[in-house]
């Protein structure tokens, strides 16, 4: 799924830390443009997205020209890498050019679009590159030993899988060990953190085979080391985000890119982030840009797209690469790519081999059956109101995306709320799916809106559940303000600040539905417990629902 | 025989100079341009003159004659040497390998603008040298030159011609000309650093060391006590779609049996050869998810990537010179080491004999490989690593970057034995070979 129009929101995950009119993920404002215009239409893995915007309005602005003299406009468009390439093989997004953040994605897009009889992208190109790291908090990194000792995924593996937390390395106040790495589906940098953990479970650093993805010594590592993981998410730079924000009680380490190390020096931050390259060996992010293999893409399109690909490999749009954190595909290194942005630019040592893309998805497939499990919460707003501009039928059917992709292994327990609050048990998926469906088709709009009751009910539940070896969360979804006045703003902000230790927080995920939502309040609640705030419409309610699917 | 270059003395038959890579067999000095030039020159001369007595016999035979109506025609003009008609623009399509790719835009971009080059557009079209021989041989007719980037195919495209127009190999040659453009051997090209532990184990860096290094399972601890760099990484292309891929291939070849010609099928066959070739194919960077393509391609992948993901790798010491500055600048210096058994790959320029291609067609094709091997030309394939085919532009001034960069082991006079292309038989069954080394 692209995000064209998830706008005006504070929403992190995507986008550049101010937020704007048009978000991360919405195409290029629109300039007027001259009469005689070939539009092209860039695909590609959000981790890049700040160098993107800002070459692309350079080249835009350049008016450059193919043959025939018409001027090149390019719209880009960032999404997840896995995302992007669904999208694109399913002709949702008519792109000419695609860099997703890896070559895998490539192989994997080529792979199945060969099923068709033609591969998905041409001969690609590398625009940018930035390992993959596992980014730390600095004296958490100490402790384990860096930089004087090699440190990698065995190391984190371990302490994801020991109790005692930090303790064990004489920091008892940095508490239990927190990892967190994206949805391996959606993002390169969650596909390469489960890649590592296989290799490591089947205690290889090459020739990873599906018989070894299968065994039951690598099923039981996977799901010991995500156990420690916190939640996942749709990206990297969301990732990226929350630890700038919230700092080391939030995670102590998260799986990301090299360049977004860099990158949280460029604010102010108490505790400074390092990179650490796992010993074991790591991935090359190599962001390969392709032109498509699609009947939309003419010979025109072509010739502007190869224009706009030696543009951006160009030395001064390389230089700018370098400037955002990124080793440049053509040029030289140099600030600040240096110890003093927490990177060393003669790592990583070794990588781990990338495996084929039958053993790709085997890995994936893995991960699913193993992955840290949820219990989501869905307090979904039923008042009167929800009748109007078929807020409610779409509202639904965002629902529905949620309870599909959810793992049957989750938990959902549906709490429709209006002028009362009604807690329904919940159901696990493997055998509760369609009569959560069900339900949710079933709701009439009517009445008034306890909104906070709702919420604080919600919570409670969740709370009480002790498994702490889940992820929690509540979404959220109301049109309008809470009316029932018995529990307060403030009440509920106090209750939900709670219960900080043990990476077993409680997240509100919440959704601002039409108007006459109080947006600030809903924000308020995302924030105080660490989950996003979306403002949705029924154009969008389906893309906001997938996106917060990511996160579990 | 004695090379007109540098005179160093080669067996009789060897096409090309061991040490400097100079043309030597009469087939080759046949194309050398020095000679053709020269002999050019000389028919020249005859024509002139043949034109020049014509013309006088004409204009006196006419003085003698009557006047007739016709008095005032002019005299028949002086026959000229056939000439491409100046409304005459002559398309010829070039199929190359991309290694000269650089090289090869800028002398047609060159070309075009000289007095010859705006009758002939020149078509580039970038192929991979066995892509290119298929196209051929399945009549793509908007191919007239082909130059992959050694003569390993040549061969194979001879004998797959054969087969599909009919006839022996000796009948209706498709090559009507041939000529080298510009030479480069191959080499290894390692980080200075893991060159220096790697040589400390084992002296040399050849096919066989590295098949050891390779089989050792635990890699650079096992090598150098080095547990942080973890398993010996080396690689090389495809050797389905690239030529530096293909040499890898007969070179270990060679190397194995100890012997520079005649590679042969039992050779290939030898069971400890395919177990020894095996190791190294399946051990390479890359022979899970798939061998780079390009040789190019491989060299700025380990610039990018740097001993992360290559210790070593075999490309064209062209691939190595025009990328030395640049991975000194990202990771480390880098070492060029020369392989004991070496091949030239001299980018033969095949001035195709086709249906297709007409006599104005191989004409163009000539004059843009005159141009090709000019002097000035020529020296700028020397900027792009490459060793110049003509023999006037020395290899050894101080601007060659065989000399600028000797510190990285590159060397004017190449050591080492130079072998002989194999048969298209020979080819062939080596690539099955390599191919069931990769199933899994």
């Amino acid at each position: 799924m692209v995000c064209f129009t998830l706008c005006g929101c504070d929403r992190r995950d995507e986008t550049s830390s101010t937020s704007k009119a048009s978000t991360a993920s919405a195409p290029s404002p629109a300039k007027p443009q001259p009469r005689e215009a070939i539009e092209l239409l860039f695909s590609y893995g959000s981790e890049k997205q700040k160098w993107v915007e800002d070459v692309t309005a350079t080249f835009n602005a350049e008016a450059h020209t193919i043959g025939n003299g018409k001027t090149i406009h390019v719209t880009t468009v960032a999404s997840g890498s896995g995302e992007s390439k669904d999208d694109l093989l399913a002709g949702r997004v008519k792109a000419h050019l695609w860099s997703p953040a890896s070559s895998v994605f490539v192989k994997l897009g080529n792979a199945e679009s060969m099923v068709k009889g033609s591969p998905l992208v041409g001969p690609t190109k590398e625009l940018v590159l930035s390992p993959v790291v596992i980014a730390m908090w600095k004296p958490m990194a100490e402790a384990l030993g860096w930089p004087n000792k090699p440190v990698g995924w065995s190391d984190v593996i371990a302490m994801a899988k020991d109790p005692s937390g930090w303790a064990k390395y004489g920091r008892p106040e940095f508490g239990r060990f927190k990892f967190g790495h994206t949805h391996p589906e959606y993002s390169n940098s969650g596909l390469i953190s489960i890649l590592a953990e296989a290799y490591a479970g089947a205690g290889k650093v090459r020739d990873l085979s599906v018989d070894d993805v299968n065994s039951p010594k690598v099923a039981d590592y996977v799901g010991d080391v995500e156990r420690a993981v916190v939640h996942y998410g749709r990206s990297t730079g969301f990732f990226g985000r929350r630890l700038f924000e919230d700092g080391p009680t939030y995670l102590s380490a998260a799986v990301l890119y090299e360049n977004m190390v860099i990158e949280s020096y460029a604010q102010p931050m108490t505790v400074p982030l390092v990179a650490i390259y796992p010993k074991e060996g790591t991935i090359w992010s190599d962001h390969p840009v392709g032109i498509v293999q699609r009947d939309w893409v003419t010979d025109e399109h072509k010739q502007a797209a190869q224009a706009y690909i030696d543009f951006l490999r160009a030395p001064a749009q390389q230089k700018k690469a370098l400037g955002y954190g990124f080793r440049p595909a053509e040029g030289e290194l140099g600030a600040p790519l240096d110890a003093a942005h927490g990177v060393d630019p003669l790592e990583p040592k070794t990588i781990l081999d990338l495996p084929s893309p039958e053993v790709t998805n085997a890995t994936i497939e893995l991960w699913r059956r193993n992955k840290k499990h949820s219990n989501v919460v869905l307090v979904f707003d039923r008042s009167g109101s929800m009748q109007e501009q078929q807020k409610m039928i779409h509202a639904k059917a965002g629902a529905i995306e949620l309870v599909k992709m959810l793992g049957s292994e989750d938990e959902l327990a549906l709490e429709p709320f209006s002028s009362s609050v009604v807690s329904l048990p919940g159901a696990k998926m493997s055998d509760g799916r369609a009569d959560t469906i069900d339900r949710i088709n079933g709701l009439v709009p009517d009445g008034q809106t306890l909104l906070y009751e709702a919420v604080q009910t919600a919570y409670r539940k969740v709370s009480a559940d002790t498994r702490s070896d889940r992820i929690r969360a509540i979404v959220v979804l109301t049109d309008g303000e809470d009316n029932g006045k018995r529990v307060t703003l403030e009440q509920l902000l106090k209750e939900i600040s709670g219960g900080r230790e043990g990476g077993t927080d409680v997240r509100i995920f919440t959704i601002g539905y039409g108007q006459s939502a109080r947006l600030d309040d809903l924000k308020k609640i995302a924030k105080q417990a660490r989950g996003e705030f979306y403002e949705g419409k029924p154009e969008n309610i389906r893309n906001v629902f997938r996106d917060i699917a990511t996160f579990f | 025989m004695q090379c007109p270059r540098c005179s160093e003395v080669n067996k009789d038959g060897t096409r090309f100079c061991k040490k400097c890579g100079a043309p030597l067999t009469d087939e080759a000095m046949a194309q050398d341009p020095i000679a053709a030039a020269a002999s050019r020159r000389s028919r020249r001369r005859w024509i002139v003159l043949v034109v020049l007595i014509a013309g006088a016999l004409v204009i006196a035979m006419r003085r003698r004659s009557a006047p007739t109506a016709n008095e005032n025609q002019p005299a028949s003009p002086a026959p000229t040497v056939p000439n491409v008609s100046t409304d005459d623009v002559v398309k010829l399509g070039i199929a190359y390998g991309t290694e000269k790719q650089e090289w090869l835009t800028w002398a047609a971009k060159e070309f075009a603008a000289t007095a010859e080059g705006r009758n002939i557009q020149i078509d580039l079209r970038p192929m991979g040298s066995l892509e290119a021989a298929q196209a051929i041989v399945h009549d793509d007719k908007d191919i007239h030159v082909w130059s992959p980037a050694s003569a390993l195919y040549k061969d194979v495209f001879l004998r797959d011609w054969a087969d599909r127009h009919g006839g022996e190999r000796s009948a209706a040659n498709p090559i009507a000309k041939e000529s080298p453009l510009a030479l480069t051997p191959m080499v290894f090209v390692m980080w200075q650093e893991r060159y220096d532990a790697f040589h400390s184990k084992y002296q040399e860096l050849s096919f066989p060391t590295i098949g050891n290094a390779m089989s050792e399972k635990s890699g650079w601890d096992a090598i150098a006590g080095k547990p942080d760099w973890m398993f010996f990484k080396f690689s090389h292309t495809n050797p389905n779609q690239s030529n530096s891929g293909l040499m890898a291939l007969v070179l270990m070849g060679y190397d194995y049996h100890g012997k520079h010609a005649g590679l042969d099928g039992r050779d290939l066959t030898d069971a400890k050869f395919q177990a020894w070739m095996q190791t190294i194919e399946r051990g390479l960077t890359g022979a899970a998810s798939g061998l780079v393509s390009s040789t190019g391609y491989l060299m700025t992948s380990m610039i990018q990537r740097g001993w992360s993901t290559y210790d070593v790798i075999f490309v064209y010491e062209a691939s190595a010179i025009e990328r030395l500055q640049q991975a000194n600048g990202r990771w480390g210096p880098l070492r060029v080491v020369y392989p004991k058994y070496n091949m030239w790959n001299e980018n033969p320029y095949y001035v195709l004999n086709v249906p297709w291609s007409d006599a104005r067609h191989r004409k163009a094709a000539e004059t843009f490989l005159q141009f090709l091997l000019s002097d000035r030309v020529q020296q700028q394939a020397m900027q792009h690593g490459f060793r110049p085919a003509n023999l006037n532009v020395p290899t050894n001034g101080p601007e060659s970057p065989l000399v600028k960069y000797a510190d990285t082991g590159l060397q004017a006079n190449v050591p080492g034995v130079f072998c002989e292309p194999p048969k298209a038989e020979v080819i062939e069954n080596l690539l099955l070979t390599w191919q069931r080394s990769q199933t899994r």
